[in-house]
């Protein structure tokens, strides 16, 4: 198991926030409280950058879909960039490929 | 005495210091015994046999505050005690005297004018005549308030360490209690979630004509309620419903969440048991309560019918997947199919989400299989990179096919023991199929019994 890191920046998008490490049932609830204290404008564009994700399970995608909501409520985006190949196979297992704006990495979302 | 009226020389010397001395010596000389009697530091008294007091020394009157007029041939000694002192005296305190002829260090209390009371240690003894009849008593009075003060106070002592101790042994007596009371309600709790946990399960499944079933459920810890369910129930007289899912998250809010999944796909089945019908309505029943609400939670399931054929050769089933891992047709013939169901969405994310539903016939020795993903997801290695998985899943499965419901689910439950720690989430397993047809004449092994 490892410890989750969640850092954020601001780019002229929006913010991009990058989850490294497990997000699990243990650590899921610090990515919701992180992504709840932004604050998203409409048209913006929040990234959740999952390149360094190394585990998630049905909390994290608690976690994800939270921040879905969190930026539709602002009237913004929300992309997830770098899923790596078992989460992407989860999230269409579970039909949210179609839900989520899907990019290859944080650079080009 | 006799070495000191001897002194051959009392004041020849001229010594100072000799001189006083003999002063002091001379002093006690003159210390005649009457004034030895009236002023000696206790009490004296002598009575008649009677007790009516005949003298007393001036230290005993000045305790008790009293005139040798008052006292003298006016009062016997018991006057001179208390109540309670007196009434020692006369069932105790006299009869041994009498008896023994002597008596000491008798415990009583005198009245002192002016209403106090002075405790004192009695001794008596009585004077006979030479004829050896009894005369007079004496009696000598010694003050013993400072000995009641230090009884009084090794009583508050003892007093005190009495109710330390008691206050200790409640004080113990509650911590008990409060133990106790805590173990009551550990398992009223235990009882409470036991309780929960079967209203989210059913007991056992019902026997369906022409289908064997067969499921186990894994519970990741006993004091946690599971977070996954299934159900087998009759719809109508040939179509059974059933199902099986998983809620995101863990504990009681989990326990919540599949208390209304379960409730509302059985009462959805009732209405319309078509499966995309039915997990539409799951849909918008937890969309309505949880995500619309700001809090997302949702659950994967595969929600079906099935339908048993008349000559119990062959059964139809209809599923709908929202979400969750494809079923698994483990065929008569060896072969492993999954029932896949595209495009199945997580249930009460969105508003609306689409359910596909498929269809197969499970011929007889077919058998169906549902699982969640504790199966899948268990660690075969040290880290989470290292998980089970589909493929390895449906090799274990063809590798043994083809196997009846039970034979699947027993050979799963021992794949379940083999993950140990790896194996940290529940796990529910629901499998069911059609009997294969039973070979018409006995083994020859059974005609030679």
């Amino acid at each position: 198991m490892s410890p989750l890191t969640i850092t954020g920046r601001d780019t002229t998008t929006g913010p991009v926030v990058e989850v490294v490490g497990d997000l699990d049932y243990a650590h899921a609830t610090a990515l919701r409280q992180q992504v709840e204290r932004l604050t998203l404008r409409p048209g913006q564009r929040l990234v959740v950058d999952l390149a360094s994700l190394e585990f998630c399970d049905s909390s994290g995608i608690t976690a994800l879909l939270a921040a879905r909501q969190h930026a539709q409520a602002a009237g913004a985006d929300i992309v997830l960039s770098g899923v790596p190949t078992n989460t992407l196979r989860v999230l269409t297992i579970v039909g949210l490929d179609r839900v989520f704006t899907i990019r290859p990495d944080a650079a080009t979302a | 005495m006799c070495g000191i009226n001897q002194d051959p020389e009392p004041s020849g010397t001229g010594d100072g210091t000799g001189t006083g001395t003999n002063a002091v010596f001379t002093a006690l000389l003159e210390d005649s015994v009457e004034e030895l009697y009236e002023s000696a530091p206790c009490g004296y008294l002598s009575t008649l046999m009677d007790g009516t007091i005949a003298k007393i020394n001036t230290t005993l009157l000045g305790w008790l505050g009293m005139d040798r007029e008052t006292v003298v041939g006016r009062l016997r000694f018991a006057d001179l005690l208390t109540v309670g002192g007196k009434l020692y005296h006369e069932t105790h305190f006299a009869p041994l005297l009498r008896m023994r002829g002597e008596i000491s260090g008798i415990a009583l209390e005198m009245k002192v004018t002016g209403g106090g009371r002075l405790p004192v240690l009695i001794s008596s003894v009585v004077k006979h005549g030479s004829e050896g009849e009894p005369l007079l008593i004496r009696t000598t009075v010694f003050d013993a308030s400072d000995r009641r003060t230090y009884e009084e106070e090794l009583l508050r002592r003892k007093q005190e360490a009495e109710q330390a101790r008691a206050e200790a042994e409640r004080a113990r007596a509650e911590a008990e209690q409060a133990r106790r009371q805590a173990e009551a309600d550990r398992a009223q709790l235990a009882d409470a979630l036991a309780v929960l946990q079967q209203s989210l399960l059913p007991a056992s499944l019902p026997l369906v004509p022409g289908l064997e079933t067969a499921v186990h459920y894994h519970t990741a810890s006993a004091n946690r309620l599971g977070g996954d369910f299934y159900d087998l129930f009759p719809i109508d007289d040939t179509r059974w419903g059933f199902f099986l899912g998983d809620v995101c998250g863990k504990g009681p809010e989990a326990a919540a969440l599949t208390s209304l999944t379960r409730y509302t796909l059985r009462a959805a089945a009732f209405h319309d048991p078509e499966p995309a019908v039915a997990l539409t309505t799951l849909n918008s029943v937890l969309h309505d309560r949880y995500t619309a609400t700001g809090d997302p939670r949702y659950c994967t399931a595969v929600f079906g019918i099935v339908e048993p054929g008349a000559e119990h050769d062959q059964a139809t089933v209809r599923l709908a997947s929202g979400g969750h891992p494809p079923a698994l047709i483990v065929r008569a013939g060896g072969q492993v199919d999954s029932l896949p169901t595209p495009g199945g969405m997580l249930v009460g994310v969105l508003p609306t989400a689409p359910f596909t539903t498929a269809e197969a016939t499970l011929a007889a020795g077919d058998t169906l299989l549902l699982y969640t993903d504790g199966l899948t997801e268990a660690r075969t290695g040290p880290t989470r990179k290292n998980l089970y998985g589909e493929e390895a899943l449906y090799a274990f499965v063809a590798a043994r096919a083809p196997s009846a419901p039970q034979e699947v689910i027993t050979a799963l439950t021992g794949l379940l023991g083999s993950f140990g720690d790896g194996l940290d989430d529940d796990t529910a397993l629901l499998a069911f199929g059609v009997p294969a047809a039973r070979p018409h004449t006995l083994p020859a092994t059974d005609h030679l019994r």
